[in-house]
């Protein structure tokens, strides 16, 4: 397990308190404080979902404080809180806590009067008052003041007219709100905590290109061009200053600005002293930074007090657009946290190569084989060149590994030890050891982005590690974030280096992929995309022959309409064509999809039927082409419907529809071989619930060797049933196992970050309700309409993933195991093997007894042997 | 899963039978009464025998058979909807085929599909198979597929199965009237058997 804490919102450093610390706030909600030293999570606490637990504010006592000045080293204790967070809109949490342990020491709340204007509510602190800002656009702002801890306000609210405030443009900066004034050249701001209640205006050299940022620290600064400019006559900047991102603190007690840019790979860091512009040479330093982080920019930092300080005992934290937390120092990367595993959209495992010595024999095995004399040629030749370079080895002249052996990426025996590829929000890429959990590699992409409507980048595995000298290839779909047109990025997922391509620019924007078969040429599995204008294009192109015959579909989230797509191939061109549709969307299209499930495309369904009482096979309905849809609607009298729709997207045939009344999402869907299992929230009873179906085709089957959706069953049996479970599900996933033998269990994760391992034939819709001998025969447990959760099934133990989100899971190369990655805030990596491991020797399996044993029977059959000789040549003597 | 509300539906086929264009040529119509009872009046002319030549084209190209069709609610509301499959299976089955209406919920129609029994053993397609067939004339059933009720947690008869298993059991605690070897004798037999046994080798060992 890994933890995690997300984009980094709001940062502290604080190396003069008794304790050097980093607090900061993320945007994931969590409140942390990290080790100054290593990086390392000293405590964290996970708030609420979003917007209950969205951090306004971020507040460390003696930052940033009119007493900062006086004080050498504040301590917070006179001030009444350490640190406090303000949390939420409706209600609004104020929350106080013990900066060195983590615990929360008090806490009060204020419920708005106006929800819907609180969202854009703002807060800020000065001199132990917790002021609450509601801007009404275009009319005025209401401002609340607090007392911090204890939430009294101070008086009542006033109200300042202020008709020139507009969502787009206005920012809070300290204790002044500033404006941009649009078609004039200038800023309107107002000092809201003076009496008069001025507005002062200041004129622009140049209208801003981005959006204004404040500068934490300076009220009354603000960012625009990177330039600073004040709109406070008594702080002066210095204005002349041109960088990305600036922060505010102190050295050798006196005030200092400290700016940060990235030129060509290397961050150069200077400063200035506040009160006359002139540079602080002791801190002008530049750190070289690998290309994977993005952009950093400077978010906080501190030096040790010191009389005459030389620089060195100065921390400055990065944020950067890969989301990672960076601590410079003394001109070197102290640490660095990678915060964007926190927004995991993507994962996959990877088989490691094979080690050299394995390679050359698959190799030789992969030859095409002509007759038996040269085969045998070329064993010979492979085993000679193995003993010399076992030799050489062994004398050490022997080549020396390749990098892969060295990092011990080599694959095992029975297939455990994986790459885990992950695809973060950001663009971000790992390469992580499934067993270690190392960071072998990372790569960022700056400006490839998830697609519309929710709809994340996908990681594609195009070529696995199987075909030897072939390197594997993986490939990752999304969107550019300037053109919205689709990128492909190619790499090799072992080393982490972009290969065959790397990054290609799509001229299209892209709705649906598929995958294609194995080329004969590279074994490269070629992606299908499909195109915003029905267009369909195949890469790499060499593949196009293969996309013919292939069947497309696409579904409007909105306005849920499906459509069914035949590719074809002749003469060297693809083409598309439109052969089905189907209106999910009822008569005015108020349903809307919320859940879509496929099956898993590489699964294998080993057993085709079911065994019933009287001996009979009950046959499974396969249909890998069956996909599930859900959508919601509003309706009048059971106030909210959820249907389920069974698709079959080759033919277009709608082949079970079902509906559930007064149920809402959050829905998790899992689908698999004949069976699909889902989870809802029930409105009428208040709880979550699962139903499950499986779908059989009868006691004959069809057509056993094929399934071809045009000529399918016309109407599988469907079995159905609901249960209750007693907790909230936040995603649902079945183990799959390389060729399906093992039992299917379901990954149930729960919202306390559990994961639960529920076998099928708990699930099982086919679970009698009277306990008769027909259902004990056949293998059913009777029907008890709540799941049970047993602790011993959570896969996770007491390691809780916070704010779990989804579920990946691959097969290994033993049949029993299953390898599982959870992922959420934190990451957590295991593997569950549903029919216990069957194919492998217990861990506490007496290796020396059995060979004593074994040894012990060996040589007393020798010794009886002889002995027996012996016997019988006495015998003849006689 | 039957409506609350029945309703009248007509579904106007237009079929294409050229492999480029996306031109669509009046096929029939279908009218359904009532939903909920499912039954309908299906009226469509003849193939010309033109349009017969063009599907053996088509189906000679193993390509497809795409039919539109359009319904039409009781509240004159439209909506289309296409379909498609094989020509030559369409051919194969002497143009009878089944369409599917899957309704939702609601009486709305969300897809409509033409299914075709084809005659088992009879998958290929090659051109001396076509041009034996003749028929003009399509022959059609229509099926209507009703949105169904899920099912909820069935807490009630669970509560009753508990209910009569408690009483069962109360009823069984009375009292077992039989007598003590009649309930134990399967654990007091093999008891005597062993001690019968042991008793004989002891014997045999004392001689």
């Amino acid at each position: 397990r890994a933890l995690n804490l997300g984009k980094l919102k709001q940062a502290y450093v604080d190396l003069n308190h008794l304790q050097p610390r980093i607090l900061l706030s993320t945007e994931e909600g969590v409140v942390a404080s990290v080790c100054v030293k290593t990086g390392n999570l000293m405590w964290r606490q996970v708030l609420e979902q979003k917007p209950r637990g969205d951090i306004k504010l971020l507040q460390v006592s003696g930052f940033f404080d009119e007493n900062r000045e006086t004080a050498a080293a504040p301590i917070g204790s006179n001030l009444g809180f350490d640190t406090l967070t303000v949390q939420g809109h409706a209600p609004a949490l104020v929350r106080g806590w013990n900066s060195n342990l983590g615990a929360i020491e008090w806490e009060w709340s204020t419920m708005p009067l106006n929800s819907e204007q609180a969202q854009n509510a703002l807060w800020f602190y000065s001199r132990s008052v917790l002021y609450h800002v509601v801007p009404v656009w275009r009319s005025h702002l209401e401002v609340t003041a607090y007392f911090a801890s204890s939430g009294h306000s101070t008086g009542s609210s006033s109200k300042v007219i202020a008709s020139w405030i507009n969502p787009e443009t206005c920012l809070l900066s300290g204790t002044y709100y500033v404006c941009l004034d649009f078609p004039g050249n200038q800023l309107i701001s107002l000092d809201l905590l003076s009496k008069s209640g001025q507005v002062i205006r200041t004129p622009l050299q140049r209208l801003p290109q981005g959006k204004l940022e404040a500068l934490p620290g300076l009220s009354g600064v603000v960012l625009s061009n990177g330039n600073l400019i004040s709109v406070n006559k008594d702080i002066p900047v210095c204005g002349s200053l041109q960088s990305a991102s600036y922060a505010i603190g102190s050295f050798n007690y006196r005030k200092i600005l400290v700016y940060a840019d990235l030129k060509t790979n290397i961050l150069k860091i200077n400063a200035v002293y506040l009160d006359n512009c002139s540079p602080v040479v002791e801190l002008a330093q530049s750190v070289p930074l690998p290309d994977h982080f993005g952009t950093p920019s400077l978010s906080s930092f501190d030096c040790v007090q010191k009389k005459i300080g030389d620089g060195k005992g100065c921390l400055f934290l990065f944020s950067t657009t890969a989301e990672s937390i960076i601590a410079v120092q003394n001109g070197r990367v102290r640490w660095s946290r990678e915060e964007s595993l926190a927004n995991i959209v993507d994962s996959q495992f990877v088989d490691l190569p094979l080690a050299d010595s394995e390679g050359t024999l698959e190799n030789e095995i992969n030859g095409k084989a002509g007759d038996i004399a040269s085969a045998f040629l070329r064993r010979i030749i492979t085993q000679a060149a193995q003993i010399r370079s076992l030799f050489l080895h062994v004398i050490g002249l022997g080549p020396p590994p390749s990098a892969t052996q060295r990092a011990g990426l080599v694959r095992d025996s029975f297939g455990l030890h994986k790459m885990l590829v992950l695809l973060t929000q950001t663009g971000k890429i790992f390469g992580i050891d499934n067993i270690s959990g190392k960071h072998h590699w990372q790569l960022y992409l700056p400006n490839v982005r998830g697609f519309d409507n929710k709809e994340q980048m996908r990681l594609i595995v195009q070529r696995s590690a199987k075909h030897f000298p072939l390197q594997p290839l993986c490939t990752i779909l999304g969107k550019d974030s300037d053109t919205d047109n689709g990128v492909l990025f190619r790499f090799n997922p072992i080393t982490g280096q972009a290969s065959e391509g790397g990054l290609i620019l799509l001229d299209y924007k892209v709705k649906q992929f598929s995958l294609l078969k194995e080329t004969e040429r590279d074994f490269v599995k070629g992606i299908l995309l499909l195109d915003a204008s029905n267009r369909v294009h195949v890469y790499p192109q060499h593949a196009s022959p293969l996309a013919d015959g292939m069947y497309l579909y696409t579904a409007g989230m909105k306005t849920a309409e499906l459509s069914g797509y035949f590719v074809k191939y002749a003469g060297g061109k693809l083409s598309s064509k439109h052969i089905w549709n189907a209106r999910l969307g009822g008569h005015n299209s108020e349903q809307q999809i919320v859940g879509v499930a496929g099956k898993n495309p590489i699964e294998h369904v080993h057993s085709q039927g079911r065994v019933l009482v009287d001996r009979s096979v009950l046959y499974k309905y396969i249909n890998p082409n069956l996909v599930a849809f859900v959508t919601q609607a509003p309706d009048a009298t059971h106030k909210s419907l959820l249907n389920l729709y069974l698709v079959d997207v080759v033919s277009g045939s709608v082949i079970f529809t079902m509906t559930h009344r007064k149920v809402r999402a959050p829905l998790h869907i899992v689908h698999s071989e004949n069976w699909l299992a889902y989870s809802y929230f029930n409105e009428k009873v208040r709880r979550t619930e699962i139903t499950t179906i499986e779908l059989y085709e009868g006691k004959v089957q069809a057509n056993s060797s094929v399934f071809s959706s045009l000529q399918a069953p016309p109407m599988p049996l469907v079995e159905r049933q609901s249960y209750i479970i007693p907790s909230l599900v936040e995603v649902l996933r079945e183990t799959i196992t390389e060729r399906g033998i093992t039992n299917k269990h379901v990954l149930i994760g729960t919202a306390s970050g559990s994961i639960v391992e529920m076998p099928w034939h708990l699930l099982d819709p086919r679970r009698p309700i009277a306990s008769t001998t027909q259902g004990r025969e056949e293998g059913a447990v009777p029907y008890i309409p709540e799941l049970p959760l047993p602790t011993d099934s959570y896969i996770n133990y007491n390691q809780t993933i916070a704010r779990l989100r989804n579920i990946f899971t691959a097969p290994s190369g033993l049949e029993s195991t299953c390898l599982v990655v959870a992922t959420g805030l934190d990451l957590f990596v295991t593997r569950v093997a549903p029919s216990k491991t069957f194919d492998l020797l217990k861990e506490d399996f007496d290796y020396i007894l059995i060979s004593i044993v074994l040894v012990a029977l060996t040589s007393g059959s020798l010794i009886v042997k002889h002995l027996a000789s012996r016997k019988l040549l006495k015998q003849a003597w006689k | 899963g039957f409506l609350d509300h029945d309703s009248w539906i007509t579904v106007e086929l237009q079929h294409s039978l050229s492999a480029t264009s996306d031109s669509f040529t009046f096929r029939g119509n279908v009218t359904i009464p009532s939903l909920n009872s499912g039954l309908a009046n299906v009226v469509q002319p003849p193939l010309t025998d033109e349009e017969l030549q063009q599907l053996k084209t088509l189906a000679k190209q193993n390509d497809f058979y795409r039919l539109k069709t359009t319904v039409v609610y009781s509240n004159g509301a439209k909506s289309t909807f296409l379909t498609s499959n094989k020509a030559c299976r369409l051919l194969l089955a002497q143009l009878k085929d089944v369409l599917w209406i899957s309704l939702d919920p609601s009486g709305f129609v969300t897809a409509i599909t033409a299914s075709q029994d084809a005659p088992p053993g009879t998958f290929e397609c090659t051109p001396e198979d076509i041009d034996k067939l003749d028929e003009t004339l399509f022959s059609t059933d229509v099926l209507i597929r009703h949105a169904e009720l899920a099912p909820v947690p069935d807490t009630a008869s669970f509560i009753q199965k508990v209910e009569r298993e408690r009483e069962a059991r109360e009823r069984g605690d009375v009292r077992d009237n039989r007598g003590f070897f009649a309930k134990y004798w399967m654990y007091i037999v093999p008891v005597v058997l062993l001690v019968f046994i042991s008793g004989a080798t002891n014997q045999e060992g004392a001689k």
